[in-house]
């Protein structure tokens, strides 16, 4: 109640670290800044997690490993009676647009490459504006960082449909697809970037805010 | 909740140094780590890259088309280009690291496609999949190469089959066929590879493989010959077709047989004649095999026709060779005139020549040169009467103007000719038909049924069939007059007559009749003169009637039948008449009444002059006896007569001159006859006339 009369009225926020509190993550309940463990639901209380951006940036960087041999290998491995034709991300996208289909060349396009790249680029972005300053709204980059948490699962459609076309076109000898190499690799590389996702301490962004805040104070 | 946390100090978090680093970093270590060990992995295990040349690309396409070693994939091609120039095009094989070392220098290469030959279909499974190359190496690593030069077609001898490799060669006019299977007894013992023309153009050659475990089976003295095709022959078996195989019908195929003893192995390399056939395959062992024939050419001015691809040149009889082609020539600047001049290519075999020494073109050139410059010369000769063939004949000619077998240039040497001898046996056959041709056939066959038209009217006229029957009716009545009891009487009569006469004239003697009788003797000559003249016209008739069938044989014939009918009937009104048939009967009388006036004579025993008397009655009996023995004669000439009719039954005509001539014959009969009542009657009312002469 206090708190959202303060938020409601204050013309500036305090954080819950300056009110020398820290909140549990897991089941939200404040507890006295020190407190280790948190007495209603177990969890480790952290007000500030250290080792997040180093997270951050070794599971972004495997994604982006992985994210390499996702669209140079293979994605699908067609085989139609004698002829056996391997296409990659870009490679299918291509063909589907030169043979008219362009909505669902634009589905691929956008769900295998434009959103993973997004992601790349947004947790970078995130990662590298807690450390500095930046003209970027904190309540934005708060926006940001929830629609990709919330967008990465989504990136999981290409290794749907990849399986389903394998266990669904089996016809023995006439007609059957099998997942190439890229599928797996894709697939790493999006549990990877979803990894570095929840890695990332949102908190953080209010501490640049506060930084922000604080610096036209004090000059 | 009242209570407020109290105030902590901000400390802003620090890093200090690796210290701080979380061990969540050792995932992209270790992501990285695997990374680069599969890519050195793959890097290693990769082979190196081959360079196989092409004369087109063939379906090979980049990254599918696969390079095949026994029908295992070692290899894809990575990349297809051209070589400098375009020439060429370039396939880059990456090849499987573990057979890369023996693809080395003596590796061949060829693209497989879906082919289909008389032997069968191959390559059926790169209809759908695409082509591929097809490797061949030995098993022995050799020196290292990297660049080939591929075949469009799979090679016959791939290295490392082992195999008897021989050559074939054609004879003239034989035929090779590519791929052809060579077969001994049915089974396929070897294969022959893609034929090539010899560079001189005068036969075909293939390398061909004998597989290993046939080897054996070809020795120096095998010979070979063509089985395509088949062959149809009638004998007196019947008729018989002969092929080997429906394959060889159709793709061809050669076979082999060894038929004499004691060859010698072969080594590879060797050079075998394909012969046309078995019989020629069987003679060749004894003749000298025939070697790079020699070509001259031979210009004729006459264009005969007659001369055909394959016609025999002779030299004095032998034959040397063969007519290889024929072809018209017009040179205006060669010739003085633009006639087409027949051109003869002849292919003469040197080794029948009988040259000793090497048996070559060019040896046997030298020695055409030498015989043409003294006279040998070319002409055109009938080789068969029958069909008009011709053949060319190289014959010594005396006197000939000096010419040279020389070639100019790329050219031929081109044979000096001479007047040919060709009997135009063509032209005059075809005289012959021409005359045969124009024989007034179709009139002389209208004129044959006009007359076989005639013929049967005639024959079914109903007048015509009367005739055998009235003639037969006539003969019957003859026969019944001749064999009349008093016509068999006249000689007994006459007989007694005579015995009674000689009696007479006995009992004269004995009596000595007085002179006086002289007179009556006369008289009774003359009565026997009488008798002898009427008699006479007997035979007078029978030639008449003979000048009747002879007159009746230039008569037209249509008026004959009606005649002979009359004729016949007239003759049957004769001899049946109540006069003739009493004819005899009046004869028989006069000669009773004889008898009586002699015996009256003899009894009386006034004669005179018995022995004028007895001349003259033996005269007159011996004249009556003439007429009597001329009957059967006239009977027989009538039978001539109506035999005579018969045959020439069949061309005459209606005549009234026969008609009359008959009648007149048949009245002069009837006269005679009359004639002869009338002496008998003479002498029966007065028989002393015939004594006394009056």
């Amino acid at each position: 109640m206090v708190c959202m009369e303060l938020s409601g009225t204050a013309s500036t926020t305090v954080t819950a670290r300056e009110a020398g509190l820290v909140a549990c993550t897991r089941c939200t309940r404040a507890w006295p800044l020190g407190q280790q463990t948190c007495g209603r639901c177990g969890a480790a209380l952290v007000s500030r997690d250290r080792g997040s951006l180093q997270r951050v940036w070794a599971l972004w960087l495997v994604g982006l490993m992985c994210y390499v041999p996702a669209n140079t290998y293979p994605m699908l491995r067609t085989q139609q009676l004698f002829q056996v034709d391997e296409s990659t991300i870009i490679g299918g996208a291509v063909d589907l647009a030169h043979y008219g289909a362009y909505g669902i060349a634009a589905i691929i396009l956008i769900a295998s490459v434009v959103i993973p790249l997004g992601k790349f680029w947004a947790i970078a972005f995130l990662a590298v504006s807690v450390r500095k300053t930046g003209g970027f709204a904190s309540h934005h980059r708060l926006l940001m960082y929830e629609v990709v948490e919330y967008i990465g699962r989504w990136s999981m459609i290409d290794i749907f449909v990849v399986a389903i076309l394998s266990a669904l076109v089996q016809l023995q000898g006439l007609a059957s697809i099998t997942p190439g190499p890229a599928a797996f690799f894709f697939a790493l590389s999006v549990i990877f970037t979803m990894l570095s996702a929840q890695a990332f301490d949102p908190r953080m962004i209010w501490d640049v805010q506060a930084a922000d805040d604080e610096a036209p104070d004090n000059g | 909740m009242a209570e407020t946390p109290p105030p902590v100090a901000i400390k802003p978090v620090r890093k200090r140094g690796l210290s701080g680093a979380s061990f969540i970093w050792l995932i992209p270590l270790l992501a990285l780590g695997v990374a680069l060990w599969v890519a050195w992995q793959s890097y290693t295990s990769r082979g190196p890259v081959i360079v196989v040349t092409f004369q087109d690309g063939a379906g090979i396409a980049a990254g599918e088309t696969k390079l095949k070693y026994r029908d295992i994939n070692v290899g894809t091609v990575e990349k297809v280009g051209f070589g400098a120039g375009l020439e060429r095009v370039e396939a880059h094989i990456r090849l499987k690291k573990d057979v890369a070392p023996y693809v080395d220098a003596s590796s061949v290469f060829w693209i497989v496609q879906p082919e289909v030959t008389a032997q069968g279909i191959s390559g059926l499974s790169t209809v759908l999949s695409g082509v591929y190359i097809e490797g061949s190496w030995d098993s022995e690593i050799g020196q290292w190469a990297n660049t080939f030069r591929g075949s469009d077609v799979a090679p016959l001898i791939k290295p490392g089959a082992s195999g008897l490799q021989i050559a074939f060669r054609t004879t003239t006019n034989g035929t090779l066929t590519d791929n052809a299977p060579i077969t001994f007894r049915g089974i396929q013992v070897g294969q022959v590879g893609r034929a090539q023309i010899a560079r001189s153009g005068a036969f075909a050659i293939v390398e061909a493989l004998i597989y290993e475990e046939h080897r054996h089976l070809v020795n120096s003295s095998t010979r070979f010959w063509d089985t395509s095709g088949f062959s149809f022959s009638v004998g007196p078996t019947g008729a018989e077709i002969d092929f080997s195989s429906l394959a060889t019908l159709v793709g061809g195929g050669i076979t082999f047989d060894t038929f004499v003893s004691g060859g010698e192995a072969v080594l590879d390399g060797e050079v075998f004649d394909v012969f046309e056939d078995k019989e020629s395959a069987r003679t060749s062992l004894f003749t000298v095999s025939e070697v790079d024939p020699l070509q001259i050419s031979v210009i004729f001015d006459e264009n005969v026709s007659g001369l055909a691809v394959g016609a025999p040149v002779e030299l004095s009889g032998f034959r040397i060779g063969t007519v290889d082609s024929l072809s018209g020539i017009v040179d205006f600047n060669q010739f003085g005139d633009s006639r087409v001049r027949l051109n003869v290519i002849l292919s003469v075999q040197p080794a029948r020549l009988g040259m000793s020494g090497d048996n070559t073109a060019d040896a046997a050139l030298r020695l055409l040169q030498d015989r043409v410059a003294n006279g040998l010369r070319a002409r055109l000769a009938s080789a068969s009467l029958l069909t008009g063939g011709l053949k060319v004949e190289m014959v010594e000619v005396e006197d000939a103007p000096p010419a040279r077998l020389v070639a100019a240039g790329q050219d031929l040497p081109v044979m000096p000719t001479t007047q040919s001898i060709t009997s135009d046996a063509a032209a005059t056959v075809e005289g012959v038909f021409t005359r045969i041709n124009n024989l007034p056939i179709e009139e002389l066959l209208n004129s044959a049924i006009n007359v076989m038209n005639s013929a049967e009217g005639l024959m079914s006229n109903s007048d015509l069939q009367e005739v055998p029957g009235d003639v037969s009716t006539l003969l019957s009545d003859i026969s019944g007059l001749v064999t009349s009891d008093d016509v068999k009487n006249i000689p007994v009569a006459l007989n007694a007559t005579l015995t009674r006469v000689e009696g007479l004239v006995a009992e004269l003697e004995q009596q000595r009749i007085a002179e006086s009788l002289g007179k009556t003797l006369v008289a009774a000559a003359e009565a026997a003169g009488a008798v002898t003249s009427s008699v006479e016209g007997v035979p007078e008739l029978v030639a008449e009637i003979q000048t009747v069938a002879a007159n009746a044989a230039t008569l037209e014939f249509d008026v004959l039948i009606a005649e002979l009918v009359s004729l016949t009937s007239s003759a049957e009104d004769l001899v049946s008449s109540p006069e003739t048939a009493q004819l005899p009967v009046a004869l028989a009388g006069a000669l009773d009444q004889l008898n009586a006036t002699l015996k009256e004579l003899r009894e009386g025993g006034a004669v005179v002059n018995v022995n004028q008397t007895l001349a003259s009655a033996r005269t007159a009996a011996d004249s009556i006896a003439v007429s009597a023995r001329d009957l059967p004669t006239v009977i027989a000439r009538l039978n001539t007569l109506f035999a005579q009719a018969g045959q020439t039954i069949e061309g005459f005509n209606k005549g009234d001159e026969l008609s009359r001539s008959a009648q007149g014959a048949l009245r002069d009969i009837q006269q005679a006859a009359k004639a002869l009542e009338k002496l008998a009657r003479t002498i029966e009312r007065n028989p002393n006339s015939l004594l006394l002469g009056r």
